[in-house]
């Protein structure tokens, strides 16, 4: 009786996702009372991760560091090397996931019976998280003011050098700031300190990370823009564009929108989104200058800037509007989440600034290209504008490092709950979807004990909950003939522990019964 | 474990009604070696419809089955081999009745009927053990079946619908 305890305990089910790569099921099941000390756990995600930390807590609250781990897919494996007491356990993990971002959280199970809970928190290091933004947010400036304005004095300045410094600083400001910003990804990832920003191990884990490849591309990127400065004229214009290419590259390596699905589709969109940023943004500040200091020079310049940028404008917002439309899904999510929230305030400062730049294309330009004196000033003082609004869209975008997009949300509502039933006469994977309590629909495996093909029948389901009073709900279920056994339109009231079982009717005279806990979420 | 417990209870709080709605068998033991009049008990239909076929399934060991017709009941078995060969009398049986059906028929739910077979229990049975006949009881589209076996250590009155059977007693 105790084993087949131990086999009904072998759960897994999903949990919340805390952030980025969302933890679609852990074994042992959060929450799982064990009859034994268990071989090995697991943890599954919605794409593949890879460890950093991996730690178990015992019940005295020490700390056990699991190193022997494997990876399967989307499945951490991880070996137990102790026989566990009795008591709860939390199995405590830190992942990077392929947007580049760690990902924590931890699972509680007990052995025996449960304990009283050991703490172990995620504390929120808010030094740490305003290091990463800053460095983020300098990251971008180099890029885009140092690298784009790199292009736009190579490919648009014409003969006027004006803005050189202005761009070879931004060039050198992003040359500094990609290095700091790897160390704090790297801090990040393992949850340490800021103080232990010199250790190696943190420097080796950030370059693990496809944080890593960003912040190497751009050292490329940004390396090039300062040759095409302060290089040879006659390759001025190539490596300019290899550094504006560059910029692309840099930002489609990592991040949210660039791990999302369908990869064909948002790596090229991230690509050509962070390009055409650097274009405008980058040609910015050389002509804002060029028309303060050098206005009969500059004419050139803003012509051919006024010339080209339209279809920059075109692809950029074209971009930008499918990225976001697959990160957040639904309109509702605009507002119900940090993500959303902040691309509504990156949205309004593009507004400001769409407005700012159509003015200054069609009502000043013109004038200013005539000569009209006043009319460059009031420009110059509209690029400044600009350019202010510019770094705070900037800041805004280096936020949602912190927010997982209502793409990720969404994964982890609609994850299934799924238990494993083994015993001697049969075998079932049952999953509900989505794993919380409403209206869901439960999908069934059926095999053989010895995990042979089993052609039932009839399989009904059974859902009791008998701590709340309610009694066996019975469902018959349905073959829709890919092998599965299917129960729709099936209504789970309330959220919490239950006992699903399942009776398969093998021959006319033979049945078998089997059981096993499932956890329904409340959400 | 918790499960079974409350549907003891559940059972236990809705007293022997829930038993004595089951389909049963009349003598509840016998010897093995011995001949055996198997009465199934029908008390009632499938959730309210009457009864239009019972079907009983002849476990391994039980030898030479004769079933008795019933008037408005077409009378029908199924042969198969036996899992050993068997002697009864001085025969060797290897194959014989492995079914037994009464279908085409119309029990009321309000009305109670019995159908009956005799068979020989093989020596070789083993004795002080129970020995289940499963049966399936059919009204029109809706079945009712009585083909649960209780799991060595499991208590009989935690099933829901318990296969009839009886205890074997030692050889006479």
């Amino acid at each position: 009786m105790l084993a087949v305890l131990a086999l009904m305990a072998l759960l897994v089910l999903p949990c919340r996702a805390f952030a980025h790569a969302a933890l679609v099921a852990t074994d042992p099941a959060d929450g799982a009372v064990l009859g034994q000390s268990p071989e090995r756990f697991s943890l599954t995600f919605n794409e593949p991760v890879s460890p950093l930390v991996l730690a178990l807590v015992r019940p005295d609250g020490t700390q056990l560091s699991l190193t022997s781990f494997r990876l399967k897919d989307q499945t951490v494996e991880i070996d137990n090397p102790e026989a566990l007491k009795s008591g709860t356990h939390v199995l405590s993990w830190r992942v990077i996931s392929q947007d580049g971002h760690p990902v924590g959280g931890s699972a509680l199970f007990s052995v025996g019976a449960p304990s009283a809970a050991p703490e172990a928190g995620e504390a929120v290091d808010l030094s740490l998280r305003t290091a990463i933004w800053a460095g983020k947010l300098l990251l971008y400036a180099g890029l885009f003011l140092g690298a784009g304005g790199a292009f736009a004095l190579a490919w648009l300045a014409g003969d006027c050098r004006c803005g050189r410094r202005f761009v070879a600083a931004a060039v050198l400001f992003g040359l500094a700031a990609a290095p700091l910003s790897l160390g704090f990804q790297g801090l990040d990832a393992l949850g340490a300190p800021l103080a232990r920003f010199a250790a190696p191990i943190v420097w080796k884990t950030a370059l693990a990370t496809s944080f890593g490849w960003t912040v190497l591309v751009a050292l490329v990127a940004l390396g090039l823009a300062l040759l095409s400065v302060a290089g040879p004229s006659a390759l001025r214009k190539p490596l300019a564009l290899a550094g504006l290419a560059g910029v692309g590259a840099a930002l489609a390596a990592s991040g949210h929108a660039s791990s999302a699905e369908p990869q064909w589709l948002t790596r090229p969109l991230v690509f050509l989104h962070g390009a055409a940023i650097a274009f405008w943004i980058g040609a910015l500040a050389p002509l804002g200058l060029a028309l303060r200091h050098r206005p009969a020079e500059a004419k050139t310049f803003l012509r051919r800037f006024s010339r080209t940028i339209l279809p920059v404008v075109g692809l950029l917002a074209a971009s930008g509007i499918v990225l976001a439309v697959i990160q957040v899904r639904e309109p509702a999510a605009l507002i119900d989440t940090a993500y959303g929230r902040l691309l509504l305030l990156k949205l309004a400062l593009l507004l400001f600034l769409f407005t700012l730049a159509s003015v200054n294309r069609w009502t000043l330009t013109a004038p200013a290209e005539a000569g009209d004196t006043e009319v460059q000033r009031r420009l110059v003082r509209s690029i400044g504008i600009e350019i202010l609004i510019v770094l705070a869209i900037f800041g805004v975008a280096a936020g949602w490092r912190f927010t997982p997009p209502p793409r990720a949300l969404a994964v982890a509502a609609a994850q299934p709950v799924s238990i494993h039933i083994h015993t001697l006469q049969a075998m079932a994977d049952l999953s509900i979807t989505p794993g919380h309590a409403g209206q869901v629909v439960a999908s069934m495996i059926i095999m053989t004990g010895d995990f042979g093909p089993l052609d039932a029948k009839q399989v009904t389901l059974v859902l009791s909950k008998p701590d709340a009073g309610i009694e066996p709900m019975k469902r018959p279920a349905t073959k829709p003939g890919d092998g599965t056994w299917r129960v729709d339109n099936l209504i789970i009231p309330i959220p919490g522990r239950w006992n699903a079982r399942l009776d398969i009717l093998v021959s006319d005279f033979e049945i078998v019964k089997i059981e096993a806990p499932i956890d329904i979420r409340s959400d | 474990m918790k499960i079974y417990l409350l549907v003891a209870g559940a059972l236990f709080a809705f007293g022997t009604n829930a038993a004595l709605a089951h389909v049963t068998l009349e003598t509840q033991e016998a010897a093995v070696g011995s001949t055996y009049k198997a009465i199934f008990r029908v008390p009632h239909g499938c959730e309210g419809k009457a009864t239009t076929a019972v079907r009983v399934q002849i476990p391994e060991g039980v030898i030479s089955v004769k079933p008795m017709p019933k008037p408005g009941w077409t009378l029908q078995t199924k042969k198969g081999k036996y899992e050993k060969s068997y002697q009864l009398y001085g025969e060797t049986l290897t194959t014989g009745v492995k079914e037994v059906d009464w279908s085409g028929g119309n029990l009321p739910d309000e009305f109670y009927d019995e159908f009956v077979f005799r068979a020989s229990l093989a020596a070789d049975l083993p004795a002080s053990q129970m020995l289940y006949f499963p049966v399936v009881q059919e009204c029109g589209d809706a079945a009712t079946r009585w083909i649960e076996i209780p799991a060595a250590g499991q208590d009989e009155d935690a099933l829901e619908n318990p296969a009839p059977g009886i205890k074997l007693l030692p050889k006479k």
